[in-house]
């Protein structure tokens, strides 16, 4: 005996039954990218604006990456490891995520 | 020229293709015609120099080689037509293709009214099961809207109530509801369905000038076709047809048999073969049930009776299904083009009431009926004549796909014998569908290997060109993947160990580089995260917290992802059933 919901089931499996699985090195790659233009643009603006004490707040950022400071010279530098911080985190949540929807699966 | 001895039974659409196709590939067929003209149930028939049609048959494909075949063939005589047709119901005409705002103004406010409520009331409250074609209809466009335009006339051409029809037959006729096709039209702006529905292609002198066409090439190519000539048996021995007979009037023939291709009725097929085949069989195809059609076709001393190629008549108050009007499908087909020839045709059962009347019994009613809709006054009707067609259209019952289960395993035991075409394979195809089916066959002789019923079977690879299955194929699996669930579990999981990470790190980082006043900054996350340090236990507790909160963040994030995309999916899919309504009978 059909019902409604069985009725269309094999059209909608089609489109529901998989599970999506994350690129890992795609997605490390876009946030890589993210992280890298936030703290790239965030940077420059700062230094654009100007001002008696520029970016004190962000300035802080270099507790954690070594040799970055408010200026252009240090929004690449801030870029490289935003980068690579943001690579490192997506890469890893894809590949967490893929670990474990594979064990559910 | 290759002596390959193919014998084909049936000059319809299905078997002339095939025939032709032989022809293309250096064989000479003999095609073996019952009736003295070809074309089959697409064949045109004249009275008194008034052409008609059985049935309307309108040329349109999704199968690019059969369009460019059909515009070979006539060229100039290939006219385009911009169609119009309208439903009859109640007194009223209505747009067809429905069309909301016409629909609304016939039905009236309360009417409408009702139903839409009915509409809401189904996806709300449907039929908990779908198995018959009533339930599928109600529960997709509502009660209401089914009992007004969906129930007189689909039992008018079934003949059978709604009720016992089944829903699969239904979701299978009404292609445009498949929900991936749904999707992707809505993701890349398809509307080829669409386009088909506003016009379409009609031989000047309707569709048997086209089969006259293909007779002509098949025979300037060297093959035969044997009007008049009906196969009456066929004889097989080691799983091969040997020979076919067949007689005109007194004269009878054996003709030796190469291959066999066959679009006449299966069932006839099956109680033709010598030696019989299993009882099993004869009685699954015995079983096999058509249903017939009648066309009263009524000269009317009238230059304009309405515009429409053809009006769908639901009104049950009259037995005509549907009406046609020849002169709008093409000037030529009447010869007179200050009258008019009115096709009036009645879907019945071979035997049954309306079947045995007699010709003049049905002009007068159809003469009746036609001025009962008001689309004529009887006194205009001049002359009529009358053909009756059997086994016009295979039934798609309860029994049908069981039974012919039986017969094609009974016949798979023959290897050089092939059926094609809608009553050669009891489906209900088209004549781009029958005419792809007669290529298919002719490939296999050549030596493809072609399963012809599993291919019927799936639908699509008859809707549509090569080129346009492979990008479904391909656009199947992108969908799937681009719709694929996300495991919230999962993703909340990961998201919530990365950043627990990532705040771990960073506070032990500052613990690690000690100094003065250690992460006097970071410290301020103790406003959110009560009992948090920058210290060792803190970056321990940091993790917790930014756990917690990254994992309800990403099952979030995924739940919501999921549940857009299932609504945008609904969303597509409802339109789309929307959109079908449109051009329903179309399908039936």
């Amino acid at each position: 005996m059909k019902t409604r919901d069985e009725a269309p089931r094999t059209e909608e499996e089609k489109l529901f039954s998989g599970i999506l699985w994350l690129n890992a090195k795609a997605l490390g790659l876009v946030l890589g990218l993210l992280f890298g233009l936030i703290i790239f643009i965030a940077t420059n603006w700062l230094v654009i604006k100007g001002g008696r004490s520029v970016g004190l707040h962000l300035q802080l950022l270099s507790q954690y990456f070594i040799g970055y400071r408010v200026s252009f010279v240090g929004s690449f530098i801030g870029f490289a490891y935003g980068f690579a911080v943001g690579t490192l985190t997506g890469a890893f949540t894809g590949w967490i995520y893929n670990k474990i929807a594979a064990f559910r699966a | 020229m290759r002596q390959e001895s193919v014998v084909i039974i049936g000059a319809g659409p299905a078997g002339l293709t095939a025939a032709h196709e032989c022809i293309k590939q250096g064989m000479r067929p003999i095609v073996l015609e019952k009736a003295d003209k070809v074309g089959g149930i697409a064949r045109t028939e004249t009275y008194k120099g008034y052409h008609f049609d059985i049935g309307g048959h309108r040329f349109l494909s999704r199968i690019n080689n059969i369009n460019r075949f059909w515009q070979e063939m006539l060229g100039e005589d290939f006219l385009k037509v911009s169609r119009m047709s309208r439903i009859y119901y109640e007194g009223r005409f209505f747009n067809y293709p429905l069309d909301f705002f016409n629909a609304s103004f016939n039905l009236g406010l309360t009417e409408s009214l009702l139903i839409l409520l009915s509409y809401f009331r189904a996806q709300f409250w449907p039929y908990p099961e779908e198995e018959t074609f009533e339930q599928w209809v109600s529960n997709r466009f509502g009660r209401r809207l089914y009992q007004t335009f969906f129930q007189t006339y689909t039992e008018k051409v079934w003949g059978i109530p709604c009720h016992k029809i089944r829903a699969d037959w239904a979701a299978q006729r009404i292609k445009g509801l498949s929900l991936v096709v749904a999707v992707s039209n809505a993701l890349l702006g398809v509307q080829q369905a669409k386009s088909l529905v506003g016009e379409f292609y009609y031989p000047r002198k309707g569709p048997g000038m086209m089969w006259e066409r293909f007779r002509d090439a098949i025979e300037a190519g060297g093959g035969q076709v044997r009007r008049n000539w009906e196969a009456i048996s066929l004889k097989h021995e080691n799983g091969r047809v040997a020979s076919v007979t067949c007689i005109q009037g007194k004269k009878t023939e054996e003709i030796p048999v190469g291959h066999l291709v066959s679009s006449m009725p299966v069932s006839r097929l099956v109680a033709m073969l010598e030696p019989k085949v299993s009882d099993k069989a004869l009685e699954a195809a015995r079983r096999l049930s058509y249903r017939a059609f009648i066309i009263v076709v009524l000269i009317v001393d009238k230059e304009d009776l309405f515009p429409d190629q053809w009006i769908y008549v639901h009104s049950p108050e009259v037995r005509v299904g549907r009406i046609q009007n020849f002169k709008n499908w093409s000037a030529t087909m009447v010869p007179d083009p200050k009258k008019t020839s009115i096709g009036m045709e009645y879907f019945c059962n071979e035997g049954d009431r309306i079947w045995t009347m007699s010709d003049e019994e049905l002009i007068d009613l159809a003469a009746g009926e036609l001025s009962e809709v008001g689309l004529a006054k009887t006194h205009d009707v001049i002359d009529g004549v009358v053909v009756r067609q059997p086994k016009a259209y295979p039934i798609y019952d309860d029994e049908y796909e069981g039974q012919m289960t039986v017969i094609r395993n009974s016949l798979k035991t023959i290897e050089n014998l092939q059926t094609i075409g809608r009553n050669g394979m009891h489906r209900y195809n088209n004549m781009d569908h029958s005419m792809q089916t007669g290529i298919l066959a002719v490939e296999n002789i050549m030596g493809a290997e072609h399963n012809l019923w599993e291919v019927n079977e799936e639908e699509r690879y008859l809707e549509e060109d090569k080129q346009a299955k492979v990008g479904r194929v391909v656009s199947e699996k992108v969908l799937a993947r681009a719709f694929a669930r996300m495991d919230k579990l999962a993703f909340a999981t990961a998201v919530g160990s990365v950043s627990g990470l990532l705040l771990f790190l960073a506070t032990m980082w500052l613990v690690i580089k000690g100094g003065h006043a250690v992460g006097r900054n970071l410290q301020l996350l103790s406003q959110y995260f009560a009992g948090y340090t920058v210290t060792v236990k803190g970056a321990f507790i940091a993790f917790t917290y930014s756990f917690v909160w990254g994992f309800l963040f990403g099952w979030l994030l995924a739940y919501l992802r999921n549940l857009f995309l299932a609504l945008y999916i609904y969303g597509v899919k409802r339109k789309a059933e929307l959109l079908s309504l449109k051009d329903f009978f179309d399908h039936l």
